[in-house]
């Protein structure tokens, strides 16, 4: 049939339609609200970093459930909480549903990306250094880069982990059931659990984050008060607790993760930016045999990223296993290996395929985003909400990550610093993903992502191949994206799955039995 | 098809393409000129072919509303090859088409260049009203990538990869003596993209998506010039503003989200005595946001094909011949 001019203009209104009619929603909040396949019952006897004991912040018994006051809140949700509730709250209870743990580590990477930009040069050619008493500023404090993100998520994650042992001792110490069970007139809007409910894990997860979250991003203190507030509230609305399991909670969480800060304090992250270390650092690696040392190649000349980070404490072993399973010496540049490792490069760079770039961008996670320490924080936070896990090993997992990553940018920035070897940027080769500022060898990609990938394959074996295929995945994207040269990402490689093979070590004494 | 995007958007190559596309319009055979936002039509079964070359620079931007330089750019160089045809389908429905080769480069700092085929646009010319000097016309049309360039390695992808459709309206009055003057204004629906990373900050959050909203573009010109059959000179005022968008963080480069603001200047030059022809565009922004602060030339060598050896020009701009036509 011979197509009619109105045929013609209904296919291209079809079209059109097909094309724009969407609006320009994005939606990719796709986590929802699960029953855990395992309560932990045991979690309160898990080994905490931090804490000394699971009872160190003591918590008052809760009152009988006959407790006049305990039956008035019982009665204020059902008859006075319950019926008030709006479509607003509802899209909080579906949110915080798919876990506390889950949402404050998106809410951490979500921050860290947003925090994630160097500081501009000043027009005398200096760059200014971003001032915690003054966040807002230009620049914001922090420029949340690799390293201060790795840290960040790890004390975030340590925080949820050690306050939710304690909760978890207290919750099954007293056995405090849910509302729901106490009164069956009361209709939770959430999967129920037959988990105790004094004091709210929730709300523990939440002032533990709160307290690590507005110290490590102090300008976004009034954004994390209404996370902190929708994140209780939401249990309320959801009947899933009564406010005073909250308060007990929040109070927990927050004195938990004072203690973690207070190693935070004293971790040497205060001097990890000591730019007067650099000359001894350069003289240093000279004396080991580097001819071409790094050198900036921003202009005007941007000081080094965190030069001192190698001495920040790591978790998982101390200086002196961090000293022994640094990475030999790379090529030295000028030799027949190293020009080989440049030509791959250069011949890159003339003939990069679309697959070497759509590698090289996917794993980038340059500036203005998460980092890659937090894109396997993402990883491994969907792996736990796809195996429906309890938010106790949920922590357990991202602290175990989380801790195994900062452990990673220590070790690797203080291999960058020993070698302070030169990027092939020094050598006229262009870049697809921008150019970090820092020495060349170990690509901190590698090893943060062989980490990451140990560490999820013990705790997700029948994912170990895609993870450690992702880690490959990323250490090439490297070559691919013309900043690294080979010999950096296989030994960040090598470097990263010894690193996350210390965190394994602990996972499997940490009395879990996981 | 995108016209007349400010010469040069970081990120909006189209504009490349736009100036490129107006410049071969306006170079367009004869008084035909052709280009999707004048008031000239090549007559029916009549083609303009046109190769075109514009080059574009920038060492300032606007970084949301600072206008700054950046020493790790440089100066900022789009050049594009284009190859463009306008079909007389009658004397008032006239078919655009235009497609760009483009490069990127920086002079300093070590950001590889970009280059490949970019969008393929098809535009339709439809002359709705033509009464004593005074016409009004529209434009609808698309286009789409023709191939699977980086839309996020700002500014050095050649475009943003998004499927767009335009529609635009042109109102033109030429006086007997060959002044005329020109006003159009179009709105440009631009698709979602997709990028290689599946995680990008945008509107002041992180979305964990490869799929990108970008906002829609209202373009708006204002021309004054000077037609005669083998010739044209042109000075104009061009806008170009997103429908939503964020804006460039501070010291972050820009990113497709962003809402890409200018308003320039420029002026238009034709001449073709016979069936071969040249035009030469100019244009410059001379204030913007989210955009390079850039300076853009265009020339174009344009051919006509006159398969019924219906000789020029002018007759598209004579009213009576459309008259002629519009009685029929």
């Amino acid at each position: 049939m011979k197509p009619t001019s109105s045929s013609y203009l209904k296919s291209l209104v079809c079209l059109v339609m097909v094309t724009f009619s969407c609006s320009k929603e994005i939606n990719d909040n796709v986590a929802s609200s699960y029953t855990p396949a395992a309560l932990d019952e045991k979690g309160g006897t898990w080994k905490p970093y931090v804490l000394v004991s699971p009872n160190d912040i003591s918590v008052a018994a809760p009152k009988d459930i006959t407790d006049p006051a305990y039956l008035k809140e019982l009665d204020s949700v059902k008859n006075f909480i319950a019926p008030r509730v709006t479509p607003e709250n509802k899209q909080a209870i579906a949110y915080w549903g798919a876990g506390a743990v889950y949402r404050w580590n998106e809410i951490a990477r979500e921050l860290a990306a947003k925090y994630n930009l160097a500081p501009a040069a000043k027009s005398d050619g200096t760059y200014p250094v971003p001032d915690a008493n003054n966040p807002l500023a230009d620049p914001k404090f922090p420029f949340a880069n690799p390293p201060y993100t790795a840290r960040a998520l790890a004390y975030l994650s340590v925080a949820q982990y050690d306050a939710l042992i304690s909760a978890w001792n207290y919750k099954f110490k007293f056995n405090r059931k849910a509302p729901y069970k106490n009164d069956n007139g009361i209709k939770p809007l959430l999967l129920t659990t037959d988990l105790p409910s004094y004091p709210s894990e929730a709300a523990v997860v939440a002032g533990a984050s709160y307290t690590v979250l507005i110290a490590m991003f102090p300008g976004e203190v009034p954004y994390l008060d209404s996370k902190l507030a929708e994140c209780k509230n939401a249990r309320v609305w959801a009947a899933m607790n009564v406010p005073s399991e909250n308060s007990v909670g929040d109070a927990l969480g927050k004195a938990v993760a004072a203690k973690v800060m207070a190693r935070a304090k004293t971790d040497g992250m205060s001097a990890a930016n000591n730019q007067a270390l650099t000359p001894g650092l350069i003289e240093a690696a000279k004396g080991r045999g580097i001819t071409t040392t790094w050198i900036s190649q921003e202009s005007p000349l941007r000081p080094p990223m965190l030069p001192n980070y190698g001495a920040v404490q790591t978790w998982n072993f101390d200086k002196v296993i961090q000293a022994s399973i640094r990475p030999a010496l790379p090529y030295i540049a000028g030799s027949a290996e190293w020009q080989k490792e440049l030509d791959e490069l250069k011949s890159i760079q003339k003939n990069q395929t679309r697959d070497q770039a759509r590698i090289a961008n996917y794993w980038a996670d340059g500036a203005g985003s998460y980092t890659p320490p937090a894109h396997w924080h993402r990883i491994a936070a969907n792996e736990g909400l796809k195996n429906t896990y309890s938010e106790i090993r949920m922590a357990r997992t991202l602290a175990l990550l989380g801790t195994a990553e900062m452990d990673a940018g220590a070790s690797c920035w203080e291999t960058k610093y020993y070698y302070y070897t030169p990027r092939p940027q020094q050598f006229g080769v262009k870049t697809s993903v921008g150019l970090p500022n820092f020495p060349s060898y170990t690509s901190g990609h590698s090893t943060f992502s062989a980490a990451a990938a140990s560490v999820l394959g013990y705790i997700f074996p029948d994912q170990a191949s895609t993870f450690n295929a992702f880690a490959k995945e990323a250490s090439d994207s490297r070559v691919y994206g013309l900043i690294h040269y080979r010999i950096d990402c296989e030994m960040g490689l090598v470097h990263g799955k010894k690193i996350g093979e210390y965190a394994i070590l602990r996972g499997k004494n940490d009395g879990s039995g996981l | 098809m995108h016209e007349r995007l400010p010469i040069n958007n970081f990120k909006n190559k189209h504009f490349i393409i736009v100036l490129a596309f107006i410049g071969f319009s306006a170079i367009t055979c004869s008084l035909s000129a052709q280009l999707p936002y004048d008031a000239i039509y090549m007559p029916k079964k009549t083609v303009c072919a046109v190769a075109a070359y514009s080059y574009s620079e920038w060492t300032e931007y606007w970084e949301n509303t600072l206008l700054r330089d950046n020493a790790n750019i440089g100066k900022h160089i789009d050049q594009s090859a284009m190859l463009m045809a306008a079909a007389g389908l009658t004397d008032r429905l006239n078919l655009l088409i235009s497609l760009p080769y483009i490069t990127t480069k920086n002079t300093q700092g070590n950001l590889l260049g970009q280059q490949g085929i970019q969008d393929l646009t098809l535009q339709l010319k439809y002359k709705f009203y033509n009464q004593k000097g005074l016409s009004v016309h529209g434009v609808l049309g698309g286009s789409m990538p023709m191939s699977k360039y980086v839309p996020d390695f700002l500014p050095m992808s050649i475009g943003l990869h998004s499927t767009n459709v335009i529609g635009r309206g042109i109102v033109s009055y030429l006086h007997q003596t060959g002044l005329y003057v020109t006003a159009h204004g179009a709105y440009i629906g631009r698709s979602k993209i997709t990028v290689d990373r599946d995680s990008y900050q945008a509107y002041d959050r992180v979305y964990n998506s490869n799929r990108v909203a970008i906002p829609n573009v209202t373009e708006g010109g204002l021309r004054l010039g000077y037609l005669k059959p083998t010739f044209q000179v042109e000075a104009f005022l061009e806008s170009s503003a997103g429908v939503g968008g964020d804006n460039i963080l501070r010291n972050n480069a820009p990113f497709p989200t962003n809402n890409m603001t200018s308003k320039s200047f420029g002026g238009y030059l034709k001449v073709q005595p016979k069936n071969i022809g040249f035009s030469a565009r100019i244009a410059h922004v001379a204030s913007g946001r989210n955009v390079g602060h850039s300076t853009m030339f265009m020339a174009g060598l344009l051919y006509q094909i006159n398969p019924k050896s219906r000789t020029e020009s002018t007759e598209s701009i004579d009213k009576p011949h459309f008259k002629i036509i519009e009685n029929q």
